[in-house]
Order: C-alpha cells, then structure tokens, then sequence
C-alpha cells in the first residue's frame, strides 16, 4: 500500500464516521453535498450542477436556490429538449438528486457580474427539511461535463 | 497508468463507505461503480445512408444582412444545430464543445468549417443578441434569425422538429432546442452525419478532420 491509497483509506474512514450518527433518529434526512459545478457562463445566464445525496431516513425536497450572483434563481428540469422550471425536487431518503448536464440544473438569471473559470460562485440551497446548506460551486470551462469523463 | 487507478479505487470504495453508513440504499452505493466502466462507447456520430439535402433557408445572419443558406455555404463543410440563446445548459455546451474542436483544425481548414446556429426562439434572439452569444464562443459561428415558421420549415427538412416557444402561464417563455448537430460534406452539399448532444469535444475533435475532407467519421 502507498502513501496516497494509505491516505485515502483514512479519508473514507472519517466520511463514514461523521454519517454514523444518523441511526439515532428516525425519518431525519441527512443531506450531503458533492461535486457542484458552474460551466463558464456566455452570457447573463448560467447554470449549477450538483449531487446531492441523502444519507438518511427521511426523504427530503429542495424548494428553492438564492445566491449572491443572481437575484433570479430558478431549478428547471430539461425533458424532451424542452426546459421548464419546477417548484421543487426530490431528494430520497437513501438516494440522491442528480443535477447534471443535459437534464435538471439550476438556472441564474440577469447575473450581477460575470463568473470566470477558475472562481467560486456561492449558493445556498433551501431543502424543506434539512434548511438552508451552503455551498461553493467551482466555475469551470463552459465544456465542463463529468458524466463525460 | 497503475498510479492512476489505485487512488480513483479508493476513491470509490470512500464512495461505497459513505453510502452504506445507514444501510439503507444498496441500489444507490452501485452508482457510482457503474460510471466508472461507462467509457465502452463505440461513436459518436450517426451515418446517415440516405442524406438529408441541406435546408433551403434564407434568414437573418447577426450582423442583420440576408444569408442564404445553401448559397453561403456551397462547397463548405458545415455544421447545423437549431438552440435558443435563454438557454443555460445544453446549447452553449453543444456549440462550445464545437468551438474546442475547430480550434484543433489546421488554420486552412479552420476558414473552411462553417458553424451554423440557427435558433428556435426568433422573437428573443435578435441579431445582436445571437451575435454576442455566439461570439463569446466562437467570433466565427454564424448565427441565424427569421420567421418562426420559415425556421421550422428548415429544421423538418433535416429530420429536426421544433415547437414555436410558448408563453405560460406566470410569464415564462419555453422554449425547445434541436436535439442533433448536423454535419453536410463539402463534397456532395449533403448532410451524413448526426451528433447527439452528448457528444463531447473530444469526438467532435477526432471527426472533424474527416468532415472538412468530406470523409464519414
């Protein structure tokens, strides 16, 4: 075993450690973050993608998404080539809510400045019951697509 | 190579661990292991035995003259894709990743390749806001306005159907892309090749070469 592999067993120790409380009350989400990204915007428009996985007993909802970049945040589902806006999404308890390219993302409108690659952009999304959870979405190249890689 | 796999191994194990930690979802703690082994596909590009003819399209180009579709682009190889620009996701990522291939053509060939984006949403894509969309990804691409019903004319003839966008009910207009890129030889004029939106730049990179020369991929 090397020094990295080594070095990974320790971090997946740890992630397991800190989800090992979730036994102790029932139908609680336990909601995880991962792999948020925003492609380069070219123009006023951008959009998220993330992961978001419940480790839980409880299902969950994501209802709605504000920023600092943008005053008008929306999540659209992407169906048939057609893109339309939803109230909410489902995260299960035991699964996750996959935004990624070519299907549901959240989309910022009239943006106040222009996110460039290799900047952070800050979110916050809203879930009915875990509340609100903070995260930073890299910017990355307008091309970006890890499903592809 | 030996040193790439053990950390994405352990990565994925990592993976497994946090998923199992309340036991309750076997399905979703094989997700990430079934991407893993994805990269089985074959191609990207679909032939076409019978080719579509070009789309007998005269509209509006973005510097606001008149373009003529099969006149501007007789004996070149081009690349049609009908999106809208209100669009976060899917049309900037399909002509972005045409823009990454063309920048790996020789020059020569670079002049030859026409781009052509023609949209679905005429009455929110003006000249100038097509302009400015497709520069910010490519000063070359051509981008191209009209009539709606003249546009969707265009797309049926090359196997594309596009709704008109509608206006719901709270103000928000939906619109539709097209779903395929098509690709016409400078040979015959005629379009053989189609890209579904997942093609990534890299395919798009290892074809174009070929449909310059007028070569199927």
């Amino acid at each position: 075993m090397n020094h990295r592999t080594a070095l990974a067993g320790v971090l997946a120790l740890t992630t397991g450690l800190t989800l090992a409380g979730c036994s102790s009350s029932s139908d609680k989400p336990e909601l995880k973050v991962v792999g948020g990204f925003m492609p380069q915007p070219v123009n006023d428009m951008a959009a998220g993608f993330l992961v978001v996985r419940n480790n839980g007993t409880g299902n969950d909802r994501l209802t709605s998404v504000t920023s600092p970049l943008s005053d008008d945040v929306t999540i659209h589902e992407t169906k048939d080539q057609v893109m339309r806006e939803v109230t909410s999404f489902d995260v299960p308890a035991g699964g996750e809510l996959d935004l990624e390219r070519g299907g549901s993302h959240i989309m910022f409108m009239k943006l106040k400045r222009q996110p460039k690659e290799g900047q952070k952009v800050s979110v916050e999304l809203h879930f009915e019951k875990a509340g609100a959870v903070k995260v930073d979405l890299p910017v990355k190249e307008t091309t970006h697509n890890p499903k592809k890689q | 190579m030996v040193k790439k796999i053990v950390p994405a191994a352990a990565l994925v194990v990592a993976a497994a661990l946090t998923l199992s930690a309340c036991g309750g979802s076997d399905n979703d703690s094989k997700k990430p292991i079934a991407d893993v082994s994805m990269e089985a596909k074959t191609q990207a590009a679909t032939v076409l035995d019978q080719p579509f003819t070009k789309p007998a399209l005269v509209l509006t180009d973005t510097h606001g003259k008149k373009y003529d579709l099969r006149k501007e682009t007789e004996g070149k190889p081009t690349l049609i894709y009908f999106g809208y620009t209100n669009c976060p996701d899917v049309c900037p990522l399909i002509m972005s990743n045409i823009a990454v291939a063309k920048k790996s053509l020789p020059k020569a060939d670079q002049d030859k390749l026409r781009v052509v984006f023609v949209t679905t949403d005429p009455e929110r894509d003006t000249p100038a806001s097509l302009g400015s969309w497709l520069k910010a990804q490519d000063p070359s691409f051509i981008g191209l306005t009209g009539d709606f019903p003249a546009i969707q004319a265009g797309a049926r003839q090359i196997g594309i159907g596009i709704d008109a966008p509608k206006k719901e009910k709270d103000g928000t207009v939906v619109s539709m892309h097209g779903s395929q890129v098509i690709a016409f030889s400078p040979k015959t004029d005629k379009g053989y090749v189609l890209y579904s939106e997942d093609t990534t730049p890299d395919d798009y990179t290892k074809d174009l070469p070929k449909i310059v020369k007028g070569e199927n991929p």
